[in-house]
């Protein structure tokens, strides 16, 4: 067993498993999506992507990029919510477009956890 | 490789990166979770945003107060707190950028990627260099001067920071590194097509041979200029294909033997070499009497190849006993020291016409001069300096010839890597004995002037488009060279100009007539003249209405119906 892969393991997938969590529910009802999770997702990817930063290889490339990816679109939620509260109100538009961009995300995250799973289940030890 | 430096950044930053995420959630998320209280008594908590920017102010330690109301005493514990953590986190992490900017393993890949850069974009021919000293430098500004570009590869970091403060004309890209690893070769550009010679004056024949062998096999088609001051290095290195073998001691030798037999001809290969065409009176050796060498090392050999040939008696004086014992039978060698007055009697230094001083050591050898002179005021000195900064010591004892080693390797490699013919021209000159050499500097002088420039031409369709052009129009027309000797305002008179010497492929014609050779494409032209003479030259090489007006006598007419295609 490999610490290293552990601890990878464990935040790309609860980078993805919380990201899940917030975007499940109906995209026009806000109560649904629970804005501590989203926070807790958004912490849990930038941890994620800077465990990728330095790894010069193909996939840990892909794998940067699959989280800068969903890094920018939590991100972007956040501050549509932000903006959505203090600035324009929050109106049904607001409240898709902030879930839409969680969805985004977890497509990020999704491809983010294939290419893991692929590469340890490709590697012979 | 390129992207060495970034990554290494990249690295260094995570942890660093780390500890700022998890310190700012810490601390946002405490700051969402306590409860807060309005000035009208109502409990309130702050969103992630507030949060957020509360945070990011404390923890930079801009401090804009506490927002949006003042906070309540379990808000106050918390923020405490948070201010430890957050500012020590974000102090480590500026910290860790200073030390990354200082690192050296980082500096180093930062100026290796400048390096790269900077050679990738060269595109004019240029030279790489091993080593980078007093030899070196003094090449790299000649050639520098004449626009040839140059790349340095040094061992020393030192003196590469001498290297940067020299202000060259053109920049001058130095690589930090140790030429026993190959890579070091690759990154200064061998490959590259513009890679037109790898140049390597290091006083260990050794070190030369090492880069003599992985230049030629990293790329065969590189000239690859070296210096060997031994015979057997001079021969390994030509077998590997080391295309210019530079032995400083021969040049000696052969420049003492021409000034013994043919001094025209010594003058004619100093003029070449950049001295001006006249021979001083204390350049020419006594040919009459005995000649003492002190030294039997490397230059000891050398001359005494050349002075034999030249029919000259000579004796040798060398300290020590083991070189003594390599002479061969029936060679005169006296071991003892040089500057001992016994020893130069025992030499007889009052009978002979001429010392030579040829150790390595700088002072031995100005000491040695000095004595002889004492015991006999006339004789002739000749003193081997070995090193530049001894220059000022060497001129104010008053030697009759220095020679100085230094100065030879620059001008010698220097007209290899820029004036290639001058170099062959004085190699093919060297058999022609000294009735041919008188004959040449009088004609030199005669139809030029008492210091003549020279120039090298390449004639191709760029340099000699005009030419191109009225061979390609009309059939069998032959421009001989005279053509370029007319005078652009009159084409009976004649410019100051003469052709030395012709490479056309294999063929080699030295001072050719020249109106009777033919100019070619592809001719390699050495001439001799003033710099007015070699531009006229240039332009009846290039330009069609003067060749026409030089060639036939009368100015190039187009018709306006030819102009305007209606013919």
């Amino acid at each position: 067993m490999n610490l290293e892969k552990v601890i990878s393991g464990f935040f790309i997938i609860l980078a993805l498993t919380l990201n899940f969590g917030f975007f499940y529910g109906d995209p026009t009802i806000l109560e649904q999506h629970n804005r501590y999770e989203l926070f807790a997702a958004i912490i849990v990817n930038l941890i994620a992507t800077i465990y990728k930063l330095g790894d010069k290889t193909q996939l840990g490339a892909v794998l940067l990029a699959t989280s800068l990816v969903a890094d920018i679109q939590l991100i972007g939620a956040a501050s549509i919510w932000a903006l959505g509260e203090y600035v324009t109100g929050l109106n049904t538009e607001t409240i898709t477009a902030i879930i839409s961009f969680s969805g985004g995300a977890l497509l990020a995250n999704i491809i983010s956890v294939v290419l893991f799973t692929g590469d340890v289940l490709k590697s012979k030890r | 490789m390129q992207n060495n430096s970034l990554f290494l950044i990249i690295k260094r930053m995570r942890t660093p990166m780390y500890v700022l995420v998890v310190t700012f959630s810490i601390s946002i998320l405490g700051m969402v979770l306590i409860p807060g209280q309005t000035p009208d008594g109502q409990t309130y908590h702050l969103t992630f945003f507030d949060a957020f920017y509360f945070v990011s102010y404390m923890a930079t330690t801009i401090g804009f107060g506490e927002s949006p109301y003042a906070f309540t005493y379990p808000q106050k514990l918390w923020v405490g707190f948070c201010i430890y953590l957050t500012v020590i986190g974000w102090f480590y992490a500026i910290g860790a950028i200073i030390t990354l900017v200082q690192d050296k393993v980082l500096a180093a890949q930062i100026a290796l990627a400048q390096f790269q850069r900077k050679v990738r974009k060269m595109e004019d021919p240029f030279i790489i260099f091993v080593g980078y000293n007093s030899l070196t430098r003094r090449i790299i500004d000649h050639l520098a001067k004449d626009g040839i570009r140059s790349v340095v590869i040094e061992k020393n970091d030192e003196k590469i920071k001498e290297l940067s403060l020299q202000d060259y004309t053109i920049e001058v890209p130095a690589l930090s590194g140790d030429i026993r690893n190959p890579e070091v070769f690759k990154i200064a550009g061998i490959h590259k097509a513009n890679c037109r010679a790898v140049v390597s004056l290091f006083n260990d024949d050794v070190m030369n041979l090492h880069v003599a062998l992985s230049a030629k096999l990293m790329n065969k088609h590189v000239t690859v200029v070296v210096e060997a001051t031994q015979e057997e290095y001079g021969q390994n290195l030509k077998t590997i294909g080391a295309d210019i073998v530079e032995n400083p001691f021969k040049i000696v030798a052969k420049r003492i033997y021409l000034s013994l037999t043919s001094p025209s001809l010594l003058m004619i290969e100093q003029w070449l070499y950049g001295d001006p065409l006249v021979l001083r009176k204390k350049d020419r050796l006594p040919r009459e009497g005995k000649y003492i060498v002190c030294g039997y090392g490397r230059m000891g050999q050398a001359l005494e190849v050349g002075l034999k040939r030249a029919g000259i008696d000579y004796i040798f004086i060398e300290a020590s006993p083991e070189k003594a014992a390599k002479a061969r039978r029936g060679e005169k060698v006296i071991v003892g020291d040089a500057d001992d007055k016994k020893i130069l009697l025992k030499a007889d230094i009052q009978e002979a016409s001429c010392i030579i001083a040829a150790t390595k050591d700088d002072l031995l050898n100005l000491s040695i001069i000095m004595a002889a002179k004492r015991i006999n005021p006339d004789i002739y000195t000749v003193a081997r300096e070995n090193h530049l900064a001894d220059s000022v010591v060497f001129k104010a004892a008053k030697i009759d010839r220095v020679i100085m080693l230094e100065t030879l390797m620059i001008n010698k490699t220097y007209n290899v890597l820029a004036r290639p013919l001058a170099d062959r021209f004085i190699r093919l000159i060297s058999y022609r004995g000294e009735s041919w050499g008188e004959k040449t500097v009088k004609l030199l002088k005669e139809k030029i002037n008492n210091n003549p420039d020279t120039r090298e031409m390449k004639v191709d369709e760029e340099s000699a488009y005009a030419v191109a052009m009225m061979m390609k129009e009309k059939e069998g027309v032959k421009v001989p060279y005279e053509v370029l000797q007319r005078r652009r305002d009159d084409w009976r008179k004649h410019n100051p100009l003469m052709i030395l010497y012709i490479r056309r492929g294999e063929e080699e014609i030295l001072l050719p007539d020249a109106t009777e050779v033919m100019i070619e494409m592809g001719d390699e032209v050495l001439f001799a003249g003033t710099k007015e003479a070699f531009e006229d030259a240039e332009y009846i090489m290039q330009n069609l209405y003067e060749l026409h007006y030089a060639f036939y006598g009368e100015e190039y007419e187009i018709s306006w119906k030819h102009r305007l295609g209606v013919a």
